[in-house]
């Protein structure tokens, strides 16, 4: 695999500073900013073009649907042959989208949650772009709003508009919306999870189980704040919880190496669980620039398309 | 100011609390937003010394409120002392009550309560108005207010002390309450205008249980006099006393039958085993006699009987042997004696005839165990000799003497003897006429028509005063058939005791030289009247022969300090006292009254000596100390801050007296209204903090 910072094409890319994509206040163009750069960025990639293509022609039977026909075919050789291509329709994708009160924190002059939502108002533009249905379900302690995937006009602009909808709620239920997607989404399909994860993993993984089962492809974004990461805080104070309200006296230096030790420990759990079910995670530090975060999607999804080739198993794959 | 609940005070550490709280507000006012603590542990508060104290007003009403509130449940009084503050500056009037009974004899005693007199008397200021007085059975002064005013002011000291100095413990028995009273009365007698200050009385005793205090029962106490208790410790406590068991005067014992006495061992005592026996004033220490051992254990009493001395042996008093304190170990003992006297009856009556009143006058003497009576009966017409008549106590006369006889017989009563004429015919007047010289007296027969009774009797009489109550004072069931009718106005000096419901005297009394004459109008036997047959006629006899001197009830014991009756018919001119000194009686003083000192005393200078023993109030054995309730239970402040050594005992009544003075006094309230006036600030002041910091952080933001 190739690490993103070695990328040389993605080097040359001008990569988009997150604090000064955070100021662009739209949304849809801070979505559209991001994704037209790494166009440019991508532009003499040797990954150019997996996208939907022909592949084979069968005898027509009885019982085909005959718009599928090929007519140029017919006319040459008077015989019915249905054309047969991958189905560049049949990716839907869903994207879970965090939006509970811990979203708020930010250090950095704009919050987890908005970086979040760029994240994703990111990969539904690209992924509109190539033509993919996208879906969107946000949570907090319980699911939100529910967007069926769709590949329309109007739809991103919606979804944006969902997206931008403000953080709520008393905690972080991880499960409930991955029960809810389970029961949603019938065919098989992308499903991307952006939270920052601060919730019990108790039940997670039987529930992730059951998503992969179901054939999805899943990816996992963890975006905390440099903050969330190292405890980067001096002054001791009255720490106040953004969900529960819970108010604690913590100082930072004294509190610091135990945090340290259980934030990796549950990070560590995390990796694991998605480890064991085939699950794409990516750690995000909201100073990360998203075009990183675009690139490291794709490219487990090349490498993810390579394995269901060499191996037969299609996961994103065609009906 | 003092305090009953003074633990409550540890309840004022808590402003520790406050002082804390305001230095961790310090470090936790800054509040920090985070994504979650689920992986956060508290810190424990940081505190250093560079933190600055923050509403530091805030904190002192906080503090404030803690301390009040542990000063109102710590319950503060104040107390007496300290109330009277404000007039310790005016002059005091003590009066320094000395107990000089005889349990003040004990080891040492003395001398401690002399240098507690000293200590009272040196603590007076040059102002202060002193007196000191001493009691026993009565309050007596040695040093009276006016005494010491006169004095110089330097000299005053040591006049107080050398009159302390020249006493010595008595005899008598703590009469405490007729002490207190005593001190309180010169108290009040002494108060003027001039000395409004306190008013104190000092008690300078070994206050033992045995003191008496019923005087203080009936009295109340005067307002203002506070008693301070100054006591006397005893350096020993093993204490026996040993007192006569009392006797009856009509005991039926026999007179030669053992002495009871009775040994008690005070509570605290160490000993058990002691002896008692006979001894002799003056004589050697040796018991007369063998010793009886005497076991009592410490807290009990038992009765022992001590046989008499054999024959011959001087012995006057038992002796107690074994315990430390000798002042309660004697008693001096008069051993009862059979009495003799003799009544001689002038008549013709024959001695065994039931219808006559020799019969019933022979029955009504009948022997006891303590007077032996022998009734000579004489004719009436018989020559009588001068040495039977000089023997006999009383004379009954019932028939008409011959003249000489008469003579013989109103020479004896005017030399002292008691006659008494129960005729038995009118012709007796002519003899009444002989024994009171007057010849014209008569006589006549009366006989009521149906019967007559006695009344207007003169129960003040001697001879009636055994019937002075009203249980025995009906005399109406007695009839009277027949009588003789005297005619009282006739015979100068008599006077009528009794009279008949007619009107006519029915016992006459004249007085004759130094004796008497009594004539009773009618007779006892049942020809005459119903008297003999009634329960009357036996005392009434007796008190005849009391009144002629030959049976005396008179009690032989007494205790120090009692004033004695002479017995009837005792003419002494002297009395003489246990240390062989003598005393000049006068014939007719109601009492003697200088028993100062325990042993036998004795009616001396007549014909015949009376003994009678003094000895110590049993009362003043029982040495145990007096509980001061008793004294405030009878309405007497005592303070007992004075005592130097408190003991046990005196730290809880010393506790009662501050719950009394906090009860009292109520200063908690005044505590809690403080404390709630203080957190009325507090919280007035904490809001308008508060709202003060919330717009200063609006206006900042």
């Amino acid at each position: 695999m190739i690490a993103p910072a070695s990328n040389p094409n993605l080097a040359a890319a001008k990569l988009i500073d997150p604090q000064a994509l955070m100021s662009i206040r739209n949304l849809e163009l801070r979505a559209r900013a991001v994704v037209e750069g790494f166009w440019s960025g991508l532009h003499r990639s040797p990954y150019h073009g997996f996208s939907v293509e022909f592949t084979e022609y069968r005898q027509y039977t009885p019982g085909d649907d005959p718009r599928y026909l090929d007519w140029r075919v017919y006319g040459r050789s008077d015989r019915y042959f249905i054309k047969k291509y991958e189905d560049e329709t049949n990716l839907r994708c869903h994207l879970l989208v965090d939006q509970s009160r811990s979203m708020e924190f930010g250090s950095r002059g704009y919050t987890k949650a908005q970086y979040a939502s760029t994240l994703v108002a990111t990969l539904a533009y690209f992924l509109h772009l190539q033509g993919d249905a996208v879906g969107l379900l946000t949570f907090n302690d319980k699911v939100r709003e529910y967007m069926p995937a769709r590949h329309r006009k109007g739809h991103l602009r919606q979804l944006m508009i969902a997206l931008e909808q403000p953080t709520s709620g008393q905690a972080t239920d991880l499960v409930a919306p991955i029960e809810r997607i389970t029961t949603l989404i019938r065919k098989r399909g992308l499903v991307a999870l952006v939270s920052d994860f601060l919730a019990p993993l108790d039940r997670l993984e039987k529930n992730l189980i059951a998503l992969t089962a179901g054939g999805h492809e899943m990816n996992v974004f963890h975006v905390l704040d440099p903050v969330e990461l190292n405890l980067g805080l001096e002054q001791a104070s009255l720490f106040e919880d953004f969900e529960s309200n819970r108010r604690v006296y913590i100082d930072p230096a004294a509190a610091r190496e135990e945090y340290m030790k259980k934030l990796e420990a549950h990070n560590e759990a995390l990796r694991a669980i998605c480890r064991r079910l085939g699950i794409g995670y990516h750690l995000l530090s909201t100073t990360q620039p998203l075009e990183m975060a675009l690139f490291g999607f794709l490219q487990e999804r090349m490498r993810r398309g390579r394995q269901f080739r060499r191996g037969g198993n299609p996961a994103g794959g065609a009906a | 100011m003092s305090f009953l609940t003074p633990f409550f005070l540890l309840g004022a550490l808590a402003i520790a609390g406050p002082i804390l709280y305001h230095l961790i507000r310090q470090t936790t006012r800054e509040r920090t937003l985070f994504s979650s603590l689920m992986f956060l542990m508290p810190s424990p508060p940081r505190i250093s010394k560079r933190h600055r104290l923050e509403h530091i007003l805030l904190l002192i009403l906080r503090c404030l409120a803690l301390l009040l509130l542990a000063l109102g449940f710590a319950r503060p009084f104040l107390t007496q002392t300290e109330l009277n503050d404000p007039t310790a500056a005016q002059p005091k009037r003590i009066v320094v009550l000395v107990d000089r009974s005889a349990s003040m004899r004990r080891d040492g005693m003395w001398a401690a309560a002399q240098e507690r007199v000293d200590a009272v008397v040196r603590r007076a200021g040059p102002a202060d108005h002193v007196s000191i007085l001493t009691f026993d059975r009565q309050a007596s002064p040695i040093l009276t207010f006016d005494e010491w005013n006169q004095a110089a002011a330097g000299d005053r000291v040591a006049l107080a002390m050398s009159r302390v100095r020249a006493l010595t413990p008595g005899w008598g028995g703590t009469h405490l309450g007729n002490g207190l009273i005593g001190a309180a009365e010169a108290l009040s007698e002494s108060e003027t205008k001039a000395t409004p200050g306190p008013r104190q009385i000092f008690l300078v005793s070994d206050l033992q249980a045995g003191s008496r205090l019923d005087t203080l029962q009936a009295y109340e106490w005067p307002k203002g006099i506070e008693l301070f208790l100054e006591p006397v410790k005893a350096r020993t406590t093993s204490n026996a006393g040993i007192q006569l068991v009392a006797e009856a005067a009509d005991s039926a014992r026999a007179a030669n039958a053992p002495i009871r006495v009775r040994v008690t061992n005070s509570p605290e005592s160490k000993v058990e085993q002691f002896k008692l026996g006979w001894t002799r004033a003056g004589g050697p220490a040796e018991f007369v006699g063998a010793a009886i051992e005497a076991y009592v254990s410490p807290g009990q009493s038992r009765i022992f009987s001590v046989p008499l001395p054999s024959a011959g042996a001087v012995a006057d008093r038992i002796v107690l042997r074994g315990d430390d304190d000798e002042f309660d170990n004697t008693v001096a003992v008069i051993p009862p004696a059979q009495q003799r006297a003799n009544v001689l009856w002038l008549g013709n009556e024959a001695p065994e005839d039931s219808r006559q009143p020799l019969f019933f006058l022979r029955r009504a003497f009948s022997d006891s165990p303590r007077v032996a009576v022998q009734v000579t009966a004489k004719a009436s017409g018989a020559a009588l000799a001068a040495e039977d008549l000089q023997a006999a106590n009383l004379i009954f006369i019932s028939d008409v003497l011959a003249p000489g006889a008469a003579a013989l017989v109103r020479e004896q009563v005017t030399a002292g003897k008691v006659a008494v004429l129960v005729p038995k015919t009118p012709e007796a007047a002519a003899t009444l006429g002989v024994l009171l010289g007057q010849e014209a007296l008569r006589s006549e027969e009366a006989k009521p028509r149906t019967y007559a009774m006695f009344s207007e009797i003169d129960f003040g009489h001697p001879l009636f005063a055994a019937f002075n109550d009203p249980r025995f004072s009906d005399f109406t069931k007695i009839h009277i058939w027949h009588y003789r009718k005297f005619d009282a106005a006739a015979i100068p000096g008599a006077r009528v005791v009794a009279k008949f419901d007619s009107g006519d005297p029915a016992l006459i009394e004249v007085p004759l030289g130094k004796g008497r004459v009594f004539v009773l109008a009618a007779g006892w036997q049942p020809e005459d009247s119903q008297l003999a047959i009634s329960s009357k006629f036996v005392p009434l006899m007796w008190s005849w022969l009391e009144l002629g001197g030959g049976v005396s009830n008179a009690v032989t014991q007494f205790s120090v300090g009692d004033p004695v009756t002479a017995p009837a018919g005792v003419q002494a001119t002297a009395v003489r006292l246990p240390d062989a000194a003598t005393v000049p009686w006068v014939a007719g003083t109601a009492a003697f009254t200088q028993t100062t000192q325990p042993g036998i005393y004795e009616f001396a200078g007549g014909p015949r000596a009376v003994r009678f023993a003094v000895n110590l109030d049993a009362n003043e054995s029982r040495t145990a100390p007096l509980d001061a309730e008793e004294l405030e239970r009878l309405g007497v402040p005592v303070v007992r801050a004075a005592a130097a050594a408190a003991t046990p005992v005196q730290k809880s009544q010393t506790m009662l007296q501050g719950m009394e003075a906090e009860s009292r006094q109520k200063l908690w309230r005044c505590f809690i209204a403080a404390t709630l006036a203080v957190l009325l600030v507090e919280s007035a002041l904490a809001g308008w903090t508060a709202r003060r910091s919330v717009k200063t952080a609006e206006v900042s933001s």
